[in-house]
């Protein structure tokens, strides 16, 4: 490492000694005009190169100087900044005792696609890839306004990657601006790869099984944020931006509520509690319906319950966490797996363990509908890192109504409030609005109200300028 | 800085500390104690505690966001005030613990008479501490989310609008009434938690709107109270509801769905989230006096003794007619509390109002 306070001064030798054993350094030479090229080729676009590079090369050696007085010649006056510059995608150009860069910047990266994880069925398609700077571009081209700021950081001791902090000037709470950028800068860690990980580093609750900040792969998503007063955050490298601070409930909003009309929004919104509430408890209530409570079935369900209960030797919470256990082997396969192969698990997996597994007695049919609408209903909360987290849970939840029937299942869900209680996402409630309660931002998260009736930002955003939208009379 | 209670919050705080399993055998003890049509008698309960309330609001005019801690010890030094901060922290804890104790033995009548109730209790006590060492601020969050999920049992009401029969409410008013004093104290206790609000003075945002947040969590339960009553006097018949244990439980027994019935242990459930804020809430008050006492004392293992302490104790009365009477006997000194504390404090207020006014001599000329 170069000490910094000791400026050395650019040489070629000094260059190519510090990448020495980088065999993916370019180094060309033209000997008639006395210069000296080194970048990393696959960091740099060609045609840039060529640019640059052909006035210099036709050019006699006496004029060369002159040509690189040019603006876009930058003059290096030490190593370090030549070093630096080679990694950040520059040209070095070595020319008798002085080093010019010139930013030819262009890495690979896979062009702009539609989300995989974050689909919606209208709306915009085009979603964030791996380079920051083309991510800023989605979002800059979409807000149009000097008021959107960026701050630039770094993460990584070794990995320096760049981060992007992104607010709109007068709508975020500078506060939470300070506190996250001071968070960041806190982090001393090797590498970070992507934004979901660099979450886990600034969050309030590391130890939290739920996600504290929202990650997105959509610009629409990121940029509804933004304008919702609250801060996003860019890591090159990574395809999901951050948003903070978050509330627990904005993971079960997907861009589609708004893009429909609302009151489909609404009913959408609606089945998606309703899912959250299915996934964590059907299971469970199956668990402890069939261990405690058996009274609780009308005599008519009770005969295809027993039925299909006689044939199965093991007590209901066993049963209930194979069944759940194989769901959960299935899914992990499912999502590593290409796609092709990913079906036919579906099929192996819905069919013929599904189908052999009631004929050999191991399970119950009624079993097999519960854990696969839980299941189902597990996938229709729109933030797959929220479902992970929630499908964690419920086993939690299968245990306790297996020792404790309802009561146990009423001890979770306690437990389960009592966490997200204690919870914050940067300082700010993690249940907002339900508590603290602010009865105006309700119509944006258990409902899709119309849009001509939310006129505010959320609260958690705690941003100077409340209205967002002015009725025009 | 630290979050202070919107009015909102101490409404429901109050509400869901008030509520809780009493529910289900209230309008038996009204019926016992009130007579015919006794849930009218419930109306009187709200009225005085209403004027409690009141009495405390004038306190929590005077006080101006002081605790009650620090208004006693204004007057006297701290030393000899610890035996009242002794009492007022076993009181309590010993509410908080005896109340748990009373939940878990009726589940355990109805669902687990084999389970020793000590084993379930760890549980609920452990979830209590859990929520007690987030402080205040975090447990009316958590009353708030808990208050969300229970309400709606209300509307189960809806489902007897059909069998209510106002026949069985009859013409008669406190007729067969009897023991009326110690039924009284019996009905009253259904209406204690209203006078925590004094240890939350220094937690309550400033504003206007504190005493009337009270007022509204009181209204709230009396509504639930009598709504719930109402309909178990107009459902079952008067001597059918003497001699049911838990009227309520029996209620929801009743209702049924297509592919659900007997629903009443699932209710019963759910009202676990009512009683833990009263648990809570009573032994976040033993804290809040024990922390008085220890102010250098660590916050989290002062909790877990209270709360260590307070399931050694809810050892001791093994059935549910020991815990009731058990209840009775601490209610009866709470009510005392209730009454006596605010009158304290609204003594010593006033005492220092005037030590602390300016001495104006009228005779020199202004």
């Amino acid at each position: 490492m170069t000490d910094s306070n000791h400026i050395i001064a650019p040489s070629l030798q000094h260059t190519l000694d510090n990448f020495k054993d980088c065999i993916d350094l370019t180094h060309r030479t033209f000997p008639e005009i006395n210069v000296h090229l080194v970048y990393f080729d696959h960091l740099i676009n060609s045609d840039e190169l060529y640019r640059y590079i052909t006035p210099l090369t036709e050019a006699r050696e006496y004029e060369i100087q002159n040509l690189l007085i040019r603006s876009q010649y930058q003059l290096a006056l030490d190593s370090d900044t030549v070093i630096k510059g080679i990694l950040y995608g520059k040209i070095a150009i070595f020319h008798k005792d002085d080093t010019y860069l010139v930013d030819a910047y262009k890495p690979e990266a896979r062009s702009i696609d539609a989300s995989q994880t974050e689909t919606v069925i209208t709306g915009p398609h085009d979603s964030f890839t791996e380079p920051a700077l083309s991510n800023l571009s989605l979002i800059r081209s979409k807000i149009k306004s000097s008021h959107l700021k960026v701050i630039k950081l770094e993460v990584g001791e070794i990995s320096k990657t760049d981060l992007y902090i992104l607010y709109i000037d007068g709508l975020a709470n500078m506060d939470y601006v300070k506190e996250l950028v001071e968070r960041i800068e806190l982090i001393e860690v090797d590498a970070v790869h992507d934004g979901n990980m660099l979450i886990q580093y600034i969050d309030d609750f590391p130890n939290s099984i739920f996600p504290l900040f929202s990650t997105s792969e959509r610009p629409d998503t990121a940029i509804s944020k933004l304008v919702a007063g609250k801060i996003i955050g860019i890591l090159d490298g990574s395809p999901s931006v951050f948003t903070a601070p978050s509330s627990f409930f904005e993971f079960f909003a997907s861009p589609d509520d708004y893009y429909q009309r609302w009151i489909l929004g609404t009913a959408t919104r609606l089945l998606r509690f309703a899912a959250l509430v299915i996934t964590l408890t059907f299971t469970a209530l199956y668990v402890s319906v069939t261990t405690f409570h058996y009274e609780m079935i009308p005599e008519a369900l009770l005969l295809t319950l027993t039925e299909s209960r006689s044939r199965v030797p093991f007590p209901p919470i066993y049963e209930a966490l194979l069944m759940e256990l194989t769901i959960e082997l299935l899914r992990e396969a499912g999502a590593r797996l290409p796609t092709k192969i990913g079906q036919t698990i579906g099929i192996v997996g819905g069919i013929v363990i599904g189908q052999a597994a009631v004929q050999a007695g191991l399970t119950s049919n009624v079993l097999i509908i519960a854990v696969a609408s839980s299941a189902i209903a597990s996938f229709v909360i729109p933030s797959y890192v929220m479902s992970a987290s929630i499908r964690l849970v419920r086993f939690g939840l299968i245990i306790l109504a297996g020792t404790l029937g309802d009561l146990g299942i009423a001890m979770g869900i306690a437990y389960i409030v009592i966490h997200l209680c204690g919870l914050t996402s940067l300082n700010t409630s993690y249940i907002t609005p339900v508590a603290p309660s602010y009865f105006n931002d309700w119509r944006d998260v258990f409902i899709r109200a119309p849009l001509w009736a939310m006129r505010d930002r959320p609260s958690q955003s705690n941003t100077p300028n409340k209205v967002k939208m002015k009725q025009k009379k | 800085m630290r979050e202070k209670l919107h009015p909102f919050h101490i409404a429901i705080l109050i509400y869901m500390t008030q509520s809780g399993v009493v529910i289900f055998s209230l309008p038996r003890v009204l019926a016992q104690h009130m007579g015919y049509n006794g849930w009218i008698a419930l109306t009187v309960f709200y009225v005085i505690v209403a004027l409690n309330i009141s009495l405390i609001s004038l306190a929590y005019r005077l006080a101006d966001g002081k605790s009650i801690f620090q208004i006693i010890e204004h007057f006297f030094p701290k030393i000899a005030v610890i035996p009242l901060y002794i009492f007022l922290l076993t009181l309590w804890m010993m509410i908080g613990c005896i109340s748990a104790k009373r939940y878990i033995i009726i589940y355990q009548i109805f669902v687990f008479p084999t389970t020793h109730p000590m084993l379930i209790k760890i549980l609920v006590d452990t979830l209590a501490f859990l929520l007690i060492i987030k402080g205040i601020y975090n447990i009316s969050k958590a009353a708030t989310v808990f208050f969300w999920l229970v309400i709606w049992t209300i509307l189960l009401l809806l489902f007897f609008l059909h069998d209510f029969q106002w026949i069985n409410l009859t013409s008669f008013y406190f007729h067969e009434s009897s023991d009326i004093v110690t039924g009284s104290f019996r009905i009253f206790t259904a209406f204690l938690g209203y006078e925590l609000i004094l240890l939350l003075f220094p937690y309550a945002e400033k504003r206007k709107g504190v005493m009337k947040a009270v007022h509204i969590g009181n209204l709230l339960t009396f509504l639930t109270y009598i709504l719930v009553c109402l309909v178990c006097y107009g459902f079952y018949s008067f001597d059918q509801l003497k001699r049911m244990k838990f009227p309520m439980l029996d209620l929801l027994a009743y209702i049924e769905f297509p592919f659900v019935e007997r629903i009443e242990n699932l209710i019963f459930s759910l009202y676990l989230f009512t009683s833990l804020i009263g648990i809570v809430m009573y032994c976040w008050s033993a804290l809040e006096a024990a922390q008085r006492i220890l102010p250098k004392a660590n916050v989290k293992w002062l909790a877990a003794i209270i709360m260590a302490v307070a399931y050694v104790v809810s050892w001791v009365p093994t059935v549910l007619v020991e815990v009731d009477a058990w209840l009775q006997y601490l209610g009866q000194i709470e009510i005392g509390v209730a009454f006596g504390l605010p009158l304290m404090l609204l003594l010593f207020l006033l005492l220092q109002k005037r030590r602390d006014e300016p001495y104006i001599d009228y005779n020199e000329p202004s």
